[in-house]
Parts: C-alpha cells; structure tokens; sequence
C-alpha cells in the first residue's frame, strides 16, 4: 500500500550562533494510512521538527517529505496552505484556539476557509463537537473553558474538516491524568472510526499506552521504530 | 475578502476597550474634518452669495483707470459709455467726500447708483420715496460707527470736476444690513442724477454693474471684471483659510493614524500564535496581511459609522440654526464677507470624500506593520519566537 506520508533522507538544520543545529539527520521514515502512531525523544530531539515539515509549516534543509503525494520540500506558500486546509489537522500543546471566537465559531473556521455553505459548517460543526463531547458549549468563549474542554475543541477544530491526517504536538501535556485519557481515547476513537491517520510528538507514558507505533528519535535519528501489537495498546 | 471582513469584524468587537479607543479618537477625527470642512464650505457659499446679491451682479465693467483697493485712482478713474453699450449695465460713479456727524469729520466714498436698479439688493427704491434734496443710503455699520438712524440730517462735503469744494444736507433715507461690509463701512449710497449735478460729472460712471443679460464685448478705457473672476479673491482667501484649518485636522487624523498603527504592531507582536495558528489552519500569509489589514481599516469603518450617528445631530443642528459670529468680526470690514451666522454646507460629496480619505488612510497604516506577517516564519509564530 502506497504510504500517506513517506520521509526520504530528510535533515533539517538551523543557524545557531556561528554554527548551525542540526535537528534531524537524514531521516527516513514512512507511514501507512489509518495509523496512530507516536513520535517520541527527548527535548531537542526533533519530534516537534518532523511533524512541523510533515505539516508543511516547515521544509526540510534536504531531502523530500512526501505527504498525501506532495513533496513538502517543493511546495509554494500558497500550495502548502492549500495542502493544511484540505489535508491536515493541527492539535498543539497549548490548544490555541482563537480568542475572540465563540467554541462553535472556533470549529467552524477551518470550513470557512473552504468555503462550505452555512448549512454545512453548522452540521459539521455540531457533528465535530459531538465527536469530542462538547456540543453543549458552543457559545463559550476559549477563555471559559477548562484545560480538558479546551483541547477537545482543539480536536474538533482539527477533525471537523475530516482531514486524512492529524498532528498532535504534545496533546496532553497541559493536562491532567483523567483528562490526558479522555483526549486521547477520544482521537482513537475518532482514528478508528474515521480512519484519520493520527501522528503525535510527545513524551507523556499516558499516550504512549494507546499507540500503535511508537518512532523514537534521540539528538535528531531514528533510534527505534517500534510496531505496537494488538494486545499491548490500549483501544 | 468578505471572509477577512467577518473576521477582522470578530477580531476588533472582541478586542473590547482598545478597538474602541481607536474607534472613539477616529470617529471624532471624521466628525472635525466634516465640520471644519463644512464650516468653510458654508462661510464661502454664504459669502459668494452675498457678495453677488449686494455687490458684485454677475460681473462689472470697469473704468481702465480705476483700482478698488486704491483711493487715489478714484477721483480721475471714470468715464462715459453710449446707450447701447451701457445696455442691461447699471452705473456707479464713486466720489470721495466728507461727512460731518455731530461736529466731526469722517471720509466717506459717496457712490451714486441708478434709483430703479433691480440688480443690487441695495434699497434704491427708497430714494424715490424720499422728499429729500439728497437722499442717501447706509449700511448698519456705517450708521453704528456714526450713530446715524434714518430721517438725520447731517453736512456732507465733495469736490466737483474743477477741484471746488462744495456742500450740501444730506439725509438718511434707509439703512439696510447686510453681510458685504465693501458696499457698508465708510460708505454713502446716493442717487445717481443726483451725484451727477453734485460734481458735474454728467453720465459719467466709475464702473458698471452687469446684470444676467449682459453680454460684454470689449471696449476702449474699459476691462471687464467676470463674477468668477470678482469671487476669486474671496475663493482665495476661503482657501487659505482652509489650508491653514488643514493642518489641524492633519494632526488630528495623524494621532488618529499613529494611534491604529501603534495598536497594529503591538497586535501583530501579541498575537504572534495567532497568526501561526491561522497559517496552520489553512490560510496562506497574504491573506493573513489581508486579514490584519482590513481589521485596521474596519477602525475607520467603523469610526465612520460612529462619527456619522453622533454627527448627523451635530451637523443637523448646525446647518439649522448656523454658527454666531462675534459682533465684533461682523461689525468690521475684515476684508472678506462674514455672515452674523454662518450656517455649515454639509454635502453628501463633502462626508463621502471623508469617509474615503479617513478609511484609505487607516488601510495603508494597516497595511504597512501587516506587511511583515508576509515574512514570518509560521513555526516561530506559532512558538511565539518573531522579534
């Protein structure tokens, strides 16, 4: 099977000082359709570099990431938003969600930007908040939601355009024990009901218990790419 | 585009206090340029009008030798014209003389001017209801200065063509008021026929005043003066005054400005994570600029539609019962026509151009610090890194 996102020697370096710093050494890498799989290291390892060029907020120094079929490395400005809008969904460590916009409007953005009819963003949005168990907060702003709500919203806001891929950096990392297993029962939940292929940078054990596959990368390489069988990860 | 106007709609309602500081400085900025403008606009218009209905017709035929702003022409500048050249032309002939109220001397121009005129507003029909030797007309200022009230009698002395000194009772047959203190201060209106037997200067005119139907070809020792031409120095003078009024609401608009762009950097700056967040849901970086930069200038809209409803009352009021000048400005030849109240022009075209030049102004402040967006590296925004 063809794989949806396909790394080909891909380094990454950035000006340091005098020097530069190298944050990830030609990486190869392949992932398959539906997976759930996590990108795990220390600080500085180049977890956060990896999905940022996978996302298509970054390129790579060399090398290609081929992503849905469309090298990251060659895309313009206006081709790699297209690819972010149509393709991929974003969860960050901090959720940011937009803070002026209501829960409902904050969900509805990314379908705006796709020019969907109001109809439409309305039953997708409320479809999207279900999928995460907020559809009852629509009208709360970001600044009155709980650290839990806020990243369920921050989930649906990256679900709701049904990406094929989902990019999660450090999910639970703001949040508490009962609610780190809620989110990410719900994205496997959603990855096993949507096929959304979900890819996380994160260091948290909680996370780790639902993985599929689990990619460590130390000072920039790939120090063990680990298959997660069936009766070892949580579903 | 219509996208960036919903957002930058959200953006600026949901900012709260800062937008409408912005909004509130803006708006009152539109509403000072509208009533100054306005103001002005209004001053000319009355002006020209008055200036036309008591002084200038529509256009004067003017002796070569005769120059208004200098006295000593005045006594050598006049002239004849036949029938048919002084056709639809009412004659003016100017004099100089003195006047003696109550024991003093006060030097007055005497104007002699046809009785049955219709061109002027000047009430020339009160010399034919008059009984007097020589009737005479002033204006309120005239009479104010001189203590003069209609029925006085009182000396006034002249020259006649050979240079002879002669004297003789005039009387106040009317006082009318006007705006056009030319025709006003220092200055007595007489009949015509009469002035001519005064001074000998039998059909001799100063200058002429054109009526509607008046077409001028040229003639010798004569220059036509057009309207336009005669309401130019007022323009002139409406026009300075403008320009200096200019640098007021300039500055007003330039802290107005300085004020959205200082509220434009600090709010690219703070909402670095933002503008990476949108880039990450699928914006690309110009619409991101075009994002930030209609929020700037949605400032100006909006400022607009506030300055608009809390100007219309404003304007309405103004425009309806005018702006009282001092007594003193009214009473005195400044130089230029002043109304005792001038009422402010407020034209569609007037608040239209304003709109655009506040909302054009607004949007290239925007754009200039929204610009830098374009550049961003999306990663650092989103880790709020851009310096």
């Amino acid at each position: 099977m063809e794989p949806i996102i396909k790394i080909e020697n891909v380094t990454k370096k950035f000006p340091e000082g005098e020097g530069e710093f190298v944050a990830l050494k030609d990486i190869n890498l392949e992932f398959q359709k539906g997976e759930f799989t996590g990108v795990v290291g220390p600080s500085g390892s180049g977890k956060t570099t990896l999905l940022n060029i996978i996302g298509s907020l970054d390129q790579p120094s060399s090398g290609n990431a081929w992503v849905m079929d469309k090298n990251v490395a060659e895309l313009s400005h206006k081709e790699s938003a297209q690819l972010r809008n149509l393709h991929l969904g974003f969860i960050f460590q901090v959720y940011n969600l937009l803070p002026v916009y209501t829960v409902f409007e904050n969900v509805e953005f990314a379908l705006l930007l796709q020019n969907k009819t109001k109809e439409e963003r309305r039953k997708a949005v409320m479809q999207a908040l279900e999928w995460v168990g907020v559809e009852n907060i629509p009208n709360k702003k970001p600044s009155k939601l709980s650290g839990g709500e806020g990243q369920r919203v921050a989930i649906a806001r990256a679900m709701v355009k049904e990406p094929k891929i989902v990019l999660a950096d450090e999910p639970t990392a703001n949040l508490d024990a009962t609610n780190a297993h809620a989110i990410i029962q719900t994205m496997k939940k959603l990855n096993e009901e949507l096929g959304t292929t979900f890819l996380f940078s994160t260091h948290d054990e909680k996370v780790m218990q639902y993985l599929n596959r689990i990619i460590h990368l130390k000072g920039g390489e790939v120090e063990k790419d680990e298959i997660i069988t069936a009766q070892n990860s949580k579903s | 585009m219509k996208l960036a106007f919903q957002l930058a709609y959200k953006n600026l309602v949901g900012a709260g206090l800062r937008s409408w500081l912005n909004v509130g400085i803006l708006a009152f900025t539109f509403i000072v340029i509208i009533f100054f403008n306005a103001y002005l606009d209004g001053w000319n218009l009355q002006a020209q009008r008055e200036s036309i209905k008591w002084e200038y017709g529509h256009g004067q035929l003017r002796h070569q030798d005769y120059d208004p702003l200098d006295p000593f022409s005045i006594n050598e500048a006049h002239g004849k014209l036949n029938a048919s050249q002084s056709e639809n032309l009412t004659t003016v002939l100017i004099q100089q003389a003195s006047l003696y109220p109550e024991g003093r001397m006060v030097s007055v121009l005497m104007k002699g001017i046809d009785s049955d005129q219709k061109i002027l507003e000047l009430p020339t029909e009160a010399f034919a209801k008059s009984d007097a030797n020589i009737p005479a007309l002033i204006g309120k200022r005239m009479a104010s200065s001189n203590k003069l009230e209609v029925g006085d009698q009182l000396l006034l002395r002249w020259r006649d063509k050979n240079g002879t000194f002669d004297a003789a009772e005039i009387t106040i047959a009317d006082i009318f008021e006007t705006d056009v203190t030319s025709v006003d201060a220092g200055q007595i209106w007489v009949p015509i026929e009469r002035l001519w037997n005064m001074t000998g200067l039998r059909g001799e005119a100063t200058y002429f005043i054109a009526s509607e139907n008046y077409s001028h070809s040229p003639l010798d020792k004569w220059y036509f003066k057009s309207q336009a031409e005669l309401l130019k120095q007022l323009q002139e003078i409406i026009e300075m005054k403008s320009a200096s009024s200019s640098i007021l609401y300039f500055l007003l608009l330039g802290i107005a400005l300085l004020a959205i762009f200082d509220t434009q950097v600090l709010s690219i700056f703070r909402r670095q994570k933002e503008i990476g967040t949108y880039i990450a849901l699928g914006m690309t970086r110009w619409q991101v600029v075009q994002l930030f930069t209609v929020e700037g200038s949605m400032y100006s809209i909006l400022a607009s539609i506030v300055g608009t409803i809390i100007g219309i009352p404003i304007f309405w009021y103004f425009s309806t019962f005018g702006i009282g000048m001092p007594e003193y400005v009214t009473q005195q030849d400044m130089g230029v026509t002043i109304a005792q109240r001038i009422y402010p022009a407020f034209t569609i075209g007037l608040i239209m151009g304003t709109i655009a030049l506040v909302v054009l102004s607004a949007t290239i402040v925007s754009f200039i610090p929204s610009r830098n967006i374009a550049k961003m590296d999306p990663v650092d925004a989103l880790k709020g890194k851009v310096q």
